[in-house]
């Protein structure tokens, strides 16, 4: 590692001038692969991008046979990038020339492709080519050994991939939404979706030196998969994966920095890796525990509700009723008890002999205590006003099935809203009808 | 509803070529015919539908004619020339269930594509393009969801964010490939007052349908289709006991059904 502390910059005094290039090189790398995964995952290529990473491995070891054994970076990879583009080539003509499945046939070029790359790279330590003992770097990554020049020609071409992308973001928005209505109105839709790939093999070799053969499509697809959860739009999304792509690629540059001789791939996925589970856990709308929590709440509240309209049907029939009879009315198991207790809690049910019961005792001994309840104020409204929604959605619905599925919800809204909303639309109907 | 000139190769006497011709159209799937021979004039205006039993080669019909399946052999000309001339002209709605309604976009922005191929590579939306989206949502009743993400729509809603789709084409010529599967008969009514105001601008606009009865009402002419070409012509000419027996002749389950919805359709004038 050469070391320059010649620049007064205030990182020279922290961290090597080299380290700092190195690193936004590798961040530049980590962006774009991000960004250009997105359309990798939304097309559902993410595989064809795995089978081109692992054929990169064969790709170098004949680029440094043909190179009479120097170990310049950029030969390298050029023969990682036709090596990855002819696996490409090899997974389109095997599906359209052979029969065999999408799935089969990716597996197919991934593992022939490796197996060869491993046999050519092991073939040359083993005779002690000498500089052969590098190659191995490329299996899982290395960005110690990255030089300012490397650096700068990896963060440039991702870089430039990055700008294609954006610029084309409306076609290949398009093409990956719907391509057979792209084709219909006129778009070259196979040429865009090879260029696509193409630059996901691209970014998969410019991503070797992070990540490494094996483990450099973590990259293309995390951080798109983890961008997804935050957002339903594509650009954010573009935008988030690129991010995460980026302090995940830090990651990688940072294990070389501080343990010398450790492979930076595993760490690279890893810190994306944490950043998607996070992502999958506790993103707004999507995660799984926003989802679970809606989706508890919903149960809670729709219990709740229809113990209070049972409730206030039975209290209109024949006054204050018991426990029993409400049960049976509205029968549901333990959500049901767990709604009745909150109801009591929350003062909308109360006992006959009412302020008699101490507020403080446990909900199980409430309900022993008291023989028949009643509606309070404030748990006869709120029944009132459920019956008389659920009564004007039934005939909403009736009406309108369409137009109104699309405003309820289980915490039946107000009808009132998707009445005037439905009206609009017929409104609007009607008008351009004579229009 | 008034029954509309037939459109047949006998009354190309007038200067402009017919909006749509196809020319002993065949169609295969390998070694198995989906299409054979097909020859059809559609003139425009009309709101023309596309008859057949499932698996008749319907949705293949407009693929062709889009160029979205290589012809077998024969030809399709549109506004009397080949499709690559006047892509510009025309609209196309394909079958709800071709896409992932998932994706990371909203109302607008599926609209908005509409547009794309007028505006041609790298140039973006703008002002223009969204005013005429929104007009687009406008027409079918969808502009109060138009930032909603396309997955959190109902199945005939979404229908029409792909009619709004098409209308933002400006096209001459739409085809729409089942634009009423999944949607409830309120909302198909809105649909085919949609199609038939696009008739009466004076486009062409073809339609693959599956249900008789409204088939009947809405559309002027149709053609029956079951790989061949069993009939065309002004619907109630068309949509006979006869006709109907030869294009669903053997699937017995149905018969009974069609036999219902021709009786109640001959009903009306």
């Amino acid at each position: 590692m050469i070391f320059l502390p010649s620049l007064p910059c205030l990182a020279t005094f922290l961290i090597p001038y080299n380290t700092v290039v190195v690193a936004t090189g590798v961040a530049a790398i980590g962006f774009a692969a991000g960004v250009v995964g997105c359309f990798a995952v939304l097309r559902r290529r993410a595989l064809a991008g795995d089978a081109a990473a692992h054929a990169t491995l064969a790709g170098v070891a004949f680029a440094f046979l043909c190179s009479g054994g120097r170990r310049d970076l950029s030969v390298l990879l050029a023969g990682a990038l036709v090596a990855a583009v002819g696996a490409l080539g090899v997974l389109v003509l095997l599906r359209r020339w052979t029969r065999t499945r999408d799935d089969a046939a990716t597996a197919i070029v991934l593992s022939v492709s490796f197996g060869l790359g491993i046999t050519l790279v092991s073939g040359l330590t083993a005779r002690g080519v000498p500089g052969s003992a590098g190659l191995e770097q490329f299996l899982l990554g290395h960005t110690a050994g990255l030089t300012r020049a490397d650096a700068l020609m990896l963060g440039g071409l991702s870089l430039a991939v990055v700008t294609i992308v954006v610029m084309a973001l409306k076609e290949a928005t398009l093409v990956a939404f719907d391509p057979a209505f792209a084709a219909a109105s006129g778009w070259p839709v196979g040429i865009i979706d090879y260029s696509l790939v193409v630059l996901v093999a691209v970014m998969v070799v410019v991503g070797l030196p992070a990540a490494g053969a094996v483990l450099v499509t973590a990259l293309v697809v995390i951080p798109p998969v983890a961008a997804r959860q935050w957002t339903d739009r594509v650009g954010v999304m573009l935008l988030l994966a690129g991010l995460i792509g980026l302090a995940a690629a830090l990651a990688g540059v940072a294990t070389s920095a501080l343990v010398p001789k450790m492979p930076t791939g595993p760490l690279v996925v890893i810190a994306a890796g944490g950043m998607l589970v996070i992502s999958l856990l506790a993103a707004p709308q999507r995660g799984w525990l926003a989802r679970w929590l809606r989706g508890r709440g919903v149960k809670r509240d729709w219990a709740e509700g229809r113990l209070l309209t049972a409730a206030l049907r039975l209290e209109d029939e024949a006054g204050p009723f018991t426990h029993a009879a409400l049960a049976a009315r509205a029968p549901g198991g333990r959500g049901a008890q767990v709604a009745f207790k909150t109801l009591v809690a929350t003062g909308a049910i109360r006992a006959t002999e009412g302020d008699v019961v101490p507020v403080e005792s446990r909900m199980a001994s409430t309900h022993r205590l008291a023989s028949t309840w009643r509606l309070s104020r404030h748990g006869r409204d709120r029944a009132t006003e459920r019956a008389r929604r659920m009564a004007v959605w039934t005939e909403v619905l009736e009406v309108a099935r369409e137009d109104a599925r699309g405003h309820l919800t289980m915490d039946v809204p107000a009808p009132e809203t998707v009445i005037e909303a439905v009206r609009l639309a017929a409104i609007r109907a009607s008008g351009a009808e004579h229009g | 509803m008034t029954s509309r000139p037939l459109s047949t190769a006998d009354s190309v006497s007038t200067p402009s070529p017919p909006a749509l011709e196809y020319h002993d159209v065949t169609v295969a799937y390998g070694r198995r015919p989906v299409l054979w021979n097909i020859d059809l004039v559609v003139a425009s205006p009309s709101l023309f539908g596309i008859i057949g039993p499932n698996g008749a080669g319907k949705s293949t019909l407009l693929k062709a004619a889009l160029g979205l399946v290589p012809l077998s052999g024969g030809e399709v000309r549109i506004f009397g020339r080949p499709l690559a001339e006047v892509r510009g002209r025309v609209g196309y709605v394909p079958q709800r269930e071709s896409v992932d309604w998932d994706f990371p976009v909203n109302v607008l922005d599926v609209v908005l594509m509409g547009t794309y191929a007028r505006l041609g590579w790298f140039r973006r939306p703008r002002a223009p393009e969204r005013l005429l989206a929104m007009e687009c949502l406008e027409r079918v009743g969808l502009a109060d969801v138009a930032t909603r993400q396309i997955g959190r729509l109902s199945g005939g809603q979404q229908q029409r964010v792909f009619l709004a789709r098409a209308l933002a084409q400006r096209a001459d010529l739409y085809f729409l490939d089942e634009p009423m599967a999944g949607v409830d008969a309120r909302s198909q009514e809105g649909i085919f007052r949609v199609l038939s105001d696009l008739r009466d601008e004076g486009k062409l606009v073809i339609i693959v349908h599956h249900d008789l009865r409204s088939a009947a009402e809405w559309c002027d002419n149709v053609a029956l289709v079951d790989m061949r070409l069993v009939a065309t012509g002004p619907a109630a000419a068309v949509l006979t006991p006869a006709n109907l027996r030869r294009t669903y002749a053997g699937r017995l389950d149905v018969l009974d059904e069609i036999g219902r919805a021709v009786e109640e359709g001959g009903r009306t004038p």
